[in-house]
């Protein structure tokens, strides 16, 4: 009997943030598909055409955009973690294992913000990376990174780096090292090694770490803004322009719909192939 | 006489680029927060703090570190005991529609942020508070709600199960079970999942956009007006300062809670 | 007319249980009285059932039919922390965040003694697994041995009715075993209390039970005292279970009337003097059972016991014995056990030896 009120205690508070945020999305639900009354915050009734309005180029190319870059991030920054990732996992030496972890995860706590305005200082034509560039005589004319797809990309790599760091630890960290050790006995190089023996056993959490990365990435919205400064758009950038600038509602919950369906369709793709890649290898 | 291993050069010098990569954002804010003029230069000719004494006496800033610090507190907080309640519902209980109300607590994490606010901005309106803490903490709460359940909720699968049966056995009813022993162990990873869940709930920024207003702003939102509109070093002084003191918490939580044990990373 | 208790009133009773866990039968309608005070050995290989009986009656698993009884009540309907029994964990169980006092205190904190009484109690439970002094130590300092005999204190501070032990020494080296199981035994001397043991070592089971239970597949196979196991085992799977023993494949008996043959194929019959009640007629059918200790060496004179010749395949020396195996033409793979080291060089593997079969105690099975 003690059982049963301990059971409820501990259910109402979950349903209570269940419901909340449930609510909270109905709404965007809700508004999508209302009428735009233009200069006001009201709206009128049901209507496909906020909808139809996606199909015009500009948001578009925001959609596609915006699962271009989400892909490409995911690409590079699961390069570029990989040995990273691997290093933190397999040193024999404590003090650079948590060297390494702080500096991995210490960026993830520092927020949006900060991290976007720390890259408007390196990638301007007066910034960093061009200053120095400059200095030591590698280019004669700044390099344009700011308002590009390139400097996005620079800026939305280095922030994915953290969680693909923890991700492909976490399954790097999975695989005994005796398999590489065993492999290495058999007769195989350092390289063979890796891509046959820590690359495969590895892969749920390859894909794993690229698939939360591009789905992540589909929802940045800070750097776009400062970084892309108007010339790259996002689909969060689209909701927020036309939420704050022509308080258009309906359209912008209209494209926090895409958003949202483009996510879950990124995550589902996610479970069905590390599903039938993890029946391959047999680990958990 | 050691050969020169240089596959293993390479690879430590792969590896210092890419932290470097990684740190170099952090190392051009500091930097910048002591330049002594408006228009920055590399490398800074002199060094100056009026930057930093200008963010600390900035009225916005001051404003919004207090709404930040108040929000942070009620949602880490609201967070921390939802969260574990959550996490021992999931980790005892099996009950119909168990599955869908975990993918519901989980999913902000995959709903993109300014989705989640923007439907709290709604929600906010239609319940006309708007203009105050109550639906900032709400989001937020939503917001960070899975990594408090996660860290509790690893902490919780790393009791040793006999623990529990042993405290039964000696006389222990379930709430006497769950209080001396299952609340104690369980102390380190809410520690964490409380510690993570304010640093991320103050420095939150694309949902916070949509439901503070301009009385409640947060930090960050302040400090995305103060870009749009001027461009010195202010910002670099109060981002130095965010990270400092956001590395030196990971450092002591580190210390004390095992940052691996909270992200679940082991080590071979 | 008044109730008078009985003095042997059981400590603990299964009455027909059964428990399954989905297609599973752990047990099969298992039927066990368990006396107060003695110590009861459940004995069997993984899976037989036994952790699942130790976890019934502390109450962390129900029957799904059938009675269970702890000194004549039943406890079907009652949880775990109302049983009164103590029970100590494979892995020690020890609260990792309290020390060794307040670890052995916690089950008279749950039973409300008063503050003082508990410190002296806590010392005496101490005192009787000989950690005195230990109270400050935390559970996470002490080596296997030690923290064994914390959950041991633990268990009994309180004087529970039944004392359960879920296999406690499997995670102690073979010396550190031995020494605990010397000291569980005077444990239970000077407590008194009804324990029952857990183990898959049967050698375990010999030198501490005062009865012990063998199961194998959910169901007991035989309830005896020690000794009794070892001479008189009920059938071939407690034969093979309780020590060593050589299986003689199936023979057609041959009863006349002073003695018996059992023949097996090529020519091989082993003949035996009649017991009296011997049961056996001619034609039956059974499977022979002989320990190593009762085949030797064949020498002068000849005692009358049946002898075969083999040839020897190893010599396994143990130190104070040898174990030695012989090729014999249909019986197969014969194992004797010899006193000493000398048959390594007397009898070099690959010679041929014959051997001596003391029937008089050999197991006889139908089959």
């Amino acid at each position: 009997m003690q059982n049963r009120v301990v059971f409820l205690l501990f259910l109402l508070p979950a349903l209570l943030v269940a419901f909340f945020f449930v609510s909270a999305l109905t709404e965007i639900f809700q508004y999508s598909f209302r009428e735009f009354i233009p200069g006001s915050l009201d709206v009128g009734g049901f209507t496909w055409a906020n909808f139809a309005r996606i199909n015009r180029p500009i948001y578009f190319f925001a959609i596609l955009d915006t699962f271009w870059l989400a892909f490409l991030t995911a690409l590079f920054a699961l390069l570029l973690s990989y040995p990273l990732a691997y290093a933190l996992v397999r040193t024999e030496r404590e003090w650079l294992r948590t060297l390494l972890i702080i500096l991995a995860i210490t960026p993830l706590f520092t927020g949006e913000i900060v991290r976007t305005y720390a890259w408007t200082l390196l990638l301007g034509t007066e910034g960093m990376i061009n200053t120095i560039l400059k200095g030591i005589g590698l280019i004669d004319t700044p390099i344009a990174l700011m308002y590009t797809r390139v400097g996005v990309v620079i800026a939305l790599v280095q922030f994915a780096m953290p969680v693909m760091i923890i991700l492909l630890a976490t399954a790097i960290s999975h695989v005994n090292s005796d398999y590489e050790k065993a492999a290495s006995n058999l007769g195989a190089s350092p390289g063979q090694v890796f891509w046959r023996v820590t690359v495969p056993l590895t892969m749920p959490g390859i894909i794993a770490g690229f698939i939360v990365i591009c789905a992540w990435t589909m929802s940045a919205f800070a750097t776009p803004q400062l970084i892309g400064g108007g010339k790259i758009l996002m689909i969060s950038n689209v909701v927020y322009l036309t939420g704050f600038s022509a308080l258009n509602f309906p359209f912008a919950a209209t494209m926090s719909v895409v958003a949202l369906v483009s996510a879950f369709v990124v995550l589902a793709l996610m479970k069905l192939m590390t599903a039938r890649i993890e029946n391959k290898i047999a680990i958990h | 006489m050691s050969k020169f291993n240089w596959r293993s050069f390479l690879f430590w010098t792969l590896i210092a680029a890419l932290l470097l990569y990684m740190t170099l954002p952090a190392i051009v804010v500091i930097m910048a927060s002591f330049n002594p003029g408006e228009v920055l230069s590399f490398p800074p000719n002199g060094l100056s703090v009026r930057w930093y004494i200008k963010a600390v006496t900035y009225p916005d800033f001051q404003i919004a570190f207090k709404n930040g610090i108040i929000v942070a507190a009620l949602a880490s907080t609201l967070a921390l005991v939802f969260g574990s309640a959550v996490a021992l519902l999931v980790s005892r209980y099996y009950f119909t529609g168990r599955g869908l109300l975990e993918t519901i607590l989980s999913a902000p994490l995959i709903v993109p942020h300014f989705t989640t606010g923007f439907g709290f901005l709604l929600l906010g309106a239609h319940l006309g508070i708007t203009q105050t803490y109550l639906i900032i903490v709400m989001a937020h709460v939503v917001l960070v709600l899975p990594f408090v359940t996660r860290a509790v909720y690893v902490s919780l699968q790393n009791i040793d199960p006999n623990l529990e049966r042993a405290a039964a056995n000696l006389g222990a009813s379930p709430i006497k079970s769950l209080w001396r022993v299952t609340l104690p162990l369980m102390l380190p990873g809410m520690a964490g999942g409380w510690l993570v869940a304010t640093i991320l709930s103050f420095t939150e920024f694309s949902a916070s956009l949509y439901v503070t207003a301009s009385r409640t702003q947060t930090l960050p939102v302040a400090m995305y007006n103060y870009i749009r509109e001027y461009t010195d070093p202010t910002i670099a002084a109060i981002s130095a300062l965010l990270i400092v003191i956001t590395t030196l918490i990971m450092i002591v939580a580190n210390r004390f809670l095992g940052l691996r044990k909270i992200l679940a990373i082991e080590s071979h | 007319m008044s109730i008078v208790l009985n003095k042997e009133m059981q400590a603990v009773e299964f009455v027909k249980v059964t428990k399954s866990f989905g297609p599973m039968l752990a047990v099969n309608a298992v039927s066990l009285s368990i006396r107060r005070g003695e110590f009861l050995t459940v004995l069997g290989p993984s899976g037989c059932g036994k952790s699942t009986l130790l976890n019934m009656i502390a109450g962390f698993q129900t029957q799904d039919s059938g009675e269970i009884r702890i000194e004549g009540k039943d406890v079907s309907s009652m949880p775990p922390y109302k049983r009164d029994t103590g029970m100590v964990f494979q892995n020690y169980a020890l609260f990792p965040h309290m020390n060794v006092r307040d670890n052995v205190a916690f089950g008279l904190q749950m039973r409300k003694h008063p503050k003082h009484d508990i410190d002296t109690e806590v010392a005496k439970a101490l005192a009787m697994v000989k950690l005195e002094g230990m109270e400050a130590r935390k559970a996470r300092q002490l080596s296997g041995g030690q923290q064994q005999r914390v959950a041991l204190a633990r268990a009994i501070a309180f004087g529970p009715k039944v004392l359960l032990l879920d296999e406690p020494l499997s995670a102690l080296d073979k010396s550190l075993r031995s020494q605990m199981q010397v000291e569980l035994k005077e444990l239970h001397e000077r407590t008194g209390l009804t324990t029952i043991f857990v183990t898959h070592d049967q050698g375990e089971a010999l030198s501490l039970s005062d009865r012990i239970v063998v199961m194998s597949k959910g169901e007991i196979q035989q309830v005896s005292k020690p000794l009794d196991l070892y001479r008189h085992p009920a059938n071939g799977f407690v034969a093979s279970f309780i020590g060593e023993i050589n299986a003689f494949p199936v023979a057609d008996c041959i009863v006349a009337n002073d003695h018996v043959r059992f023949a097996f194929g090529e020519n091989i019959t082993l003949r035996a003097p009649r017991r009296d009640g011997q049961p056996l007629k001619t034609g039956d059918k059974v499977n022979l059972f002989v320990r190593p200790e009762h085949i030797a060496v064949a020498g002068q004179p000849d005692n009358g016991d049946p002898r075969v010749t083999g040839r020897i395949v190893t010599h396994i020396y143990q130190g104070t014995h040898t174990i030695t195996r012989v090729t014999v033409p249909a019986l197969g793979l014969v194992e004797l056990r010899v006193e000493g080291g000398d048959i390594i060089e007397r009898r070099p593997v690959g010679s041929d030896v014959d051997l001596a079969i003391m029937l008089d105690n050999a197991v006889i099975i139908r089959s």
